[in-house]
């Protein structure tokens, strides 16, 4: 059995569901009484494989929700509770969705690892983040061309580079795709060194310096609601991948000149049966969700219980090539445009 | 799905590392002496619990009363925490904070109602005690601690016992359960407002108290042989104040 571990994308996001799922208290409940609430298991659903296996997962809703990310110590007690339940259900491998991987990673979680009379197993858990990485890559690879960009002549900033993401993406364009050059951005000056060392190559830009310039923008961070982005002087035209989480540049970025895909969503070949990506947001919730909760399925399917993704900047390139030869065997596509419409669509993956 | 940072109000490696209490202080010793009354009165009345619940299920007394025995071991226990930081339980207090549960028992206990009397004590009231003692554990006296460290283990124990037997006759109990988990989880509820600024003294916050009753409770709950869904309408009692 797999296990994603979610949560709703705002406080008025999650009393909707409480309220449609017959929880009155719950949706007329302040903010208060949700950080009081304990994860809930949501449903149970089995999913089909394009090879004809079939595997079970669980939906568990840690309520958390992003208005609780100042109060560090209810926001830690989320995710360390439904990580807990996770494990307790019996589940192989859970990933960590939406904030919970980054609130694991920024709180330095993997330091508490007794939760009341369980000892987390960490090899249960997966970012996701291996997976994750390797779509948004497909997504650029895929859908560049589509917009008349041309690779190997373009540059393509990373906004959030030295990230567990953004680094395997930096690493994947740097050897696999042969972009004419990377553009680093992200706040910690050493990392960057650190990561153009290693990539042996790449520019160090502020984000200022680096939008103007990017013939693809890749977004693995969390925008601040402060950021303003003067879409006239983005090139055009311009492929905007927004993988950062919550997904909201298409909010900030409004041009005809600018394309901006979700990143690191798939959409699977079949109905699945669940309702949980309906609170997601996604436009085709029975078959669309987030590359991380796909690596789980597919760490189930590929009855690899381990925690395939974990910690920060460990995504090799041969995990990226692995997880993605099973991702398309298993029946997920990346989430792209249709070149007519420009409306998304899935491509074949 | 991590991705690296740009937004600073959600970065940064807070502390968690837990700031122990000041245990000298005559606020603390004042909080102490409430919360310290209430685990023994708590113990106390689950030991006479379980004696009451062996006539109930005569067929299972020795077992009933080898648990009573041992919540009789963990009052001691608490009342020796209670003489190392030389404070005086207020026992007058702690009668009258669980004389609602404890009026509900003795009625359920009048009526043979074995069902209500094991929802009580066995669930809620354990599942109570439990998250307290998890919540006391990291924030306790060096003393306090080893003794609930030992107590929480043995608290797993009859969680379990009760859970078995509610799970063995689910059919037959279901309705009682329901009705019993709305008459009393409002009053387990108002408990854990009661005792909430004296806890917040000893530096247990109600939040997680809370959430850790529910995590139990709900646990319990679940392994009897109710569905998700039963447990969140169930449970919404224990979040609305």
């Amino acid at each position: 059995m797999f296990g994603l571990i979610g949560h709703s994308s705002s406080f008025r996001d999650a009393r909707n569901t409480a309220r449609d799922l017959g929880f009155e208290d719950l949706a007329d409940g302040e903010l208060d009484l949700w950080c009081s609430a304990p994860p809930q298991l949501v449903e149970s659903f089995e999913v089909t494989s394009s090879t004809g296996k079939t595997i079970e997962g669980t939906y568990i809703d840690s309520c958390f929700v992003p208005e609780m990310l100042s109060r560090f110590k209810t926001a830690t007690r989320k995710v360390q509770n439904a990580m807990e339940l996770a494990q307790k259900r019996g589940i192989n491998i859970t990933a960590l969705g939406g904030f919970t991987s980054i609130i694991f990673e920024n709180f330095n979680l993997a330091k508490f690892q007794q939760i009341r009379s369980t000892l987390l197993q960490w090899d249960r858990f997966t970012t996701g983040n291996t997976h994750t990485a390797w779509v948004i890559c497909r997504q650029v690879e895929q859908n560049a061309p589509r917009l008349g960009i041309d690779l190997k002549a373009a540059k393509v900033a990373v906004v959030g580079a030295t990230g567990d993401i953004g680094s395997a993406v930096c690493r994947w364009m740097a050897n696999k795709t042969g972009v004419a050059e990377l553009l680093l951005v992200a706040r910690q000056q050493q990392r960057l060194e650190d990561l153009r060392e290693e990539l042996g190559g790449g520019r160090i830009l502020t984000l200022e310096q680096a939008l103007p310039e990017a013939d693809v923008v890749v977004w693995v961070a969390s925008l601040p609601q402060t950021l303003e982005i003067d879409s006239n002087s983005l090139r055009k035209p311009c492929l905007m991948i927004d993988g950062g989480y919550p997904k909201n540049l298409d909010s900030k970025v409004i041009s005809e000149h600018v394309t901006v895909l979700k990143g690191g969503i798939v959409e699977f070949a079949r109905d699945i049966g669940w309702q949980m990506m309906t609170v997601a947001d996604m436009a085709n919730p029975r078959r669309q969700l987030f590359a991380c909760f796909a690596e789980a399925m597919l760490l189930e399917f590929e009855g690899i219980h381990t925690n395939f993704s974990w910690g920060r900047n460990n995504i090799t390139l041969e995990a990226m090539e692995q997880i993605g030869m099973a991702s398309i065997r298993h029946g997920f596509s990346a989430l792209g445009i249709d070149p007519n419409t420009l409306n998304p669509q899935p491509l074949a993956a | 799905m991590a991705s690296s940072l740009l937004d600073p109000a959600v970065d940064g490696t807070p502390v968690l590392d837990v700031e122990l209490p000041d245990f000298t202080t005559e606020a603390y010793k004042s909080a102490y002496s409430r919360i310290n009354a209430i685990v023994i009165e708590g113990e106390q009345e689950a030991h006479d619990n379980y004696i009451s619940l062996g006539t109930l299920i005569p067929d299972q007394a020795d077992e009933l009363a080898q648990l009573a025995r041992m919540e009789m071991k963990h009052m001691k226990g608490f009342q020796a925490c209670g003489k190392n930081l030389s404070v005086e339980p207020d026992m007058v207090f702690a009668k009258e904070f669980f004389s609602d549960l404890h009026g509900n028992f003795r009625s359920a206990l009048e009526e043979n109602k074995v069902v209500t009397c094991l929802v009580i004590q066995a669930l809620m009231i354990e599942a109570f005690a439990i998250a307290a003692y998890h919540i006391y554990i990291p924030v306790a006296d060096p003393f306090a601690r080893k003794i609930t460290e030992g107590v929480v283990k043995d608290e797993y124990t009859h969680l379990n016992y009760g859970q078995e037997w509610l799970k063995a006759n689910f059919d037959s109990s279901r309705d009682e359960i329901i009705e019993a988990n709305k008459a009393n989880l409002p009053i387990i509820r108002r408990m854990l407002e009661e005792v909430a600024d004296d806890a917040a003294e000893l530096k247990m916050e109600k939040e997680s108290l809370i959430e850790d009753f529910l995590i139990a409770y709900q646990e319990a709950l679940m392994d009897i042989g109710f569905n998700s869904r039963d447990l969140a309408r169930m449970s919404a009692a224990a979040l609305v104040a």
